[in-house]
């Protein structure tokens, strides 16, 4: 019934003139849906059958990707009643909280959005190590997807002023002088990123314009180079994929009219290079019909975690009075953790060779083993050098998180210690 | 340009590179220098580094803090000294120790004496002392842009 409705609008003029194609009925038509559209076009008209196995990506990058658009979505709903200003800003969290229709469970979203977008994208990034999937020709996707890690961390910890409570303050106050260590011009950076030597309007400010306009902007042209890569360099990395080569065209070669077709250029991989064409499935509606799956899922979550729990709002910020103990974002923990034995060490020399160590990663490794393979037998060396990193990580995370009390001295979680409040 | 005579062919190279390139790379890094400037404010509307406090007599032996300047003014006897209390490791608000000889920092526990020296924890330097002196109507006033040696006082 509502798909035969739905078919006779596509009939219509009006409708013809918005989707071309309509509903497809045949291959052709299903092709022509995935080409025609702006939205879908994004994705080949036919995918590897690889491609739609949950096993081989696990849907981590697409449910980054939603979780963006999500954060997009409520973000700017949250701006219309949010007011950067350090008088106001707290205000207006409780206005959101107790007063807006909507407004905590939309803050809600945000924040829990947020941080399982930290997640989902490490997640990624672990997926795509672990299937050496950043392996020629898919190297220099790889060091975009690490700016991009890179962007997440830097939206998040923008983000995490706003609420100007004693949360959002302490955390940035933090953060923001771990970053005065880096040598020679770290006081300047710090200086600059702030707006002065405190955190105060200016640096609200700054970081409130960082968050809705600069990051998230530089995030989405980034996501839409990383999207486009991946269907250049030849589509989800499988085995046996036919090697890269990077043909060069005598340019006497090419027809000296311009009556040539695009194919007559376009050489090298391509998602339909030697591959049998019963290993391809249409894109519409196999992998179309998956995604609006995981769309749906992920916003289902979402909305559990948002009504269920709420985000955070402590007192309001009060700069001279640290909470005991004062603690960066949990994806910082780690860092924090290292800080405390070492300022530089922790701030500067390590977070410095992760990003060194991630983005030479692709360059270094150049032996074709295990691409697609999940724990390739092949590649134990850099397996065994990334888990150890990753599990070191999670590690004092977790000691960071848990394990540290006021004073930052060592507690058990099921045994905080307590300390009497002092002056 | 490859129908050029060579003579030609380089002298136009040579101002194409120099000129052509040379002022779009000019207009570019100046433009991109500016921005950055622009981003460096030349007003900062912050606390004032100097801070007029009450009288001598109003403050109570050993370290009060002052909220406001986040320092403390430590008395011993008829003598005053002011020192920050702005953790140097990563710039929380040091609290004073029960025992009341010293200061430590929550955020991650850095320990200072009663001379600020670092005795303990990651902080990499002492908290600085400041620079304490007597208003003409009998007030104390510290300098925060003025840092002095732990061992020297104002004596009332």
């Amino acid at each position: 019934m509502l798909k035969k409705l739905w078919a006779q609008l596509l009939g219509t003029r009006i409708g013809r003139s918005v989707f071309r194609v309509g509903l497809p009925a045949s291959n052709l038509q299903r092709a022509q849906v995935a080409i025609s559209s702006f939205l879908l076009h994004m994705q080949p008209a036919k995918v590897h059958q690889r491609t739609l196995k949950f096993s081989t990506t696990l849907g981590l990058g697409l449910i980054t990707l939603y979780l963006f658009f999500i954060l997009i979505i409520t973000g700017v709903l949250l701006m219309f009643y949010y007011v950067p200003s350090t008088d106001l800003a707290y205000q207006s969290m409780k206005d959101l909280e107790f007063v807006v229709t909507a407004g905590m469970v939309l803050r809600n979203m945000h924040r829990w959005a947020a941080h399982l977008m930290v997640i989902f994208v490490m997640l990624h990034m672990c997926r795509v190590f672990y299937t050496g999937a950043y392996k020629q020709p898919r190297e220099f996707n790889w060091v975009i997807g690490v700016i991009l890690f890179i962007l997440t961390l830097a939206l998040s910890f923008t983000g995490y002023l706003l609420p100007w409570d004693q949360l959002a303050f302490w955390a940035i106050t933090v953060g923001s002088s771990i970053a005065g260590y880096a040598p020679i011009v770290g006081e300047k950076i710090k200086f600059i990123l702030l707006g002065g030597h405190t955190v105060g309007q200016a640096a609200l400010l700054r970081f409130y314009v960082l968050h809705v306009v600069l990051l998230p902007g530089a995030a989405l042209v980034l996501i839409g180079i990383h999207l486009w890569r991946v269907r250049k360099d030849g589509g989800l990395a499988r085995p046996g994929e036919p090697a890269f080569t990077q043909e060069e065209l005598p340019a006497t070669a090419l027809p000296t009219t311009k009556s040539y077709g695009l194919m007559e250029l376009a050489h090298g991989t391509t998602p339909a290079v030697g591959v049998e064409p019963d290993d391809e499935v249409f894109t519409w509606p196999n992998l179309i019909f998956r995604e609006i799956l995981v769309f749906m899922l992920v916003v289902v979550l979402l909305l559990v975690l948002a009504i269920f729990w709420n985000a955070p709002l402590e007192e309001f910020a009060n700069p001279v009075h640290p909470p005991n103990p004062a603690k960066a974002p949990w994806y910082f923990l780690g860092l924090q953790e290292l800080v405390s034995y070492s300022a530089l060490w922790g701030g500067v020399i390590v977070p410095a060779l992760i990003v060194v160590a991630l983005v030479a990663l692709p360059y270094l490794d150049r032996r074709r083993a295990g691409i697609g393979v999940w724990f390739s037998r092949e590649r134990k060396v850099a397996l065994s050098i990334f888990s150890i990193c990753l599990v070191t990580m999670i590690v004092l995370t977790i000691i960071g998180s848990v394990f540290r009390g006021p004073n930052w001295s060592f507690q058990v979680p099921w045994k905080p210690n307590i300390v009497a409040e002092e002056r | 340009m490859n129908s050029m005579s060579g003579a030609n062919s380089n002298r136009r190279d040579f101002f194409q590179l120099v000129l052509g390139w040379g002022a779009a790379l000019f207009a570019f890094c100046a433009s991109l220098a500016g921005a950055a400037r622009f981003m460096i404010p030349n007003v900062l509307y912050e606390p004032n580094q100097r801070c007029k406090l009450l009288k001598p007599e109003e403050y109570e032996e050993g370290a009060t803090f002052i909220a406001e300047s986040r320092l403390f003014l430590v008395r011993k006897g008829n003598t005053f000294r002011a020192v920050s209390g702005v953790c140097t490791h990563l710039g929380c608000t040091v609290l004073r120790n029960s025992k009341g000889n010293g200061f430590h920092c929550p955020c991650h526990g850095s320990q200072f004496n009663e001379n600020a020296v670092v005795t303990g924890g990651p902080a990499p330097r002492p908290l600085p002392w400041y620079l304490v002196e007597l208003s003409r109507d009998g007030r104390l006033v510290v300098n925060a842009a003025h840092v002095v040696a732990a061992d020297k006082y104002l004596v009332v």
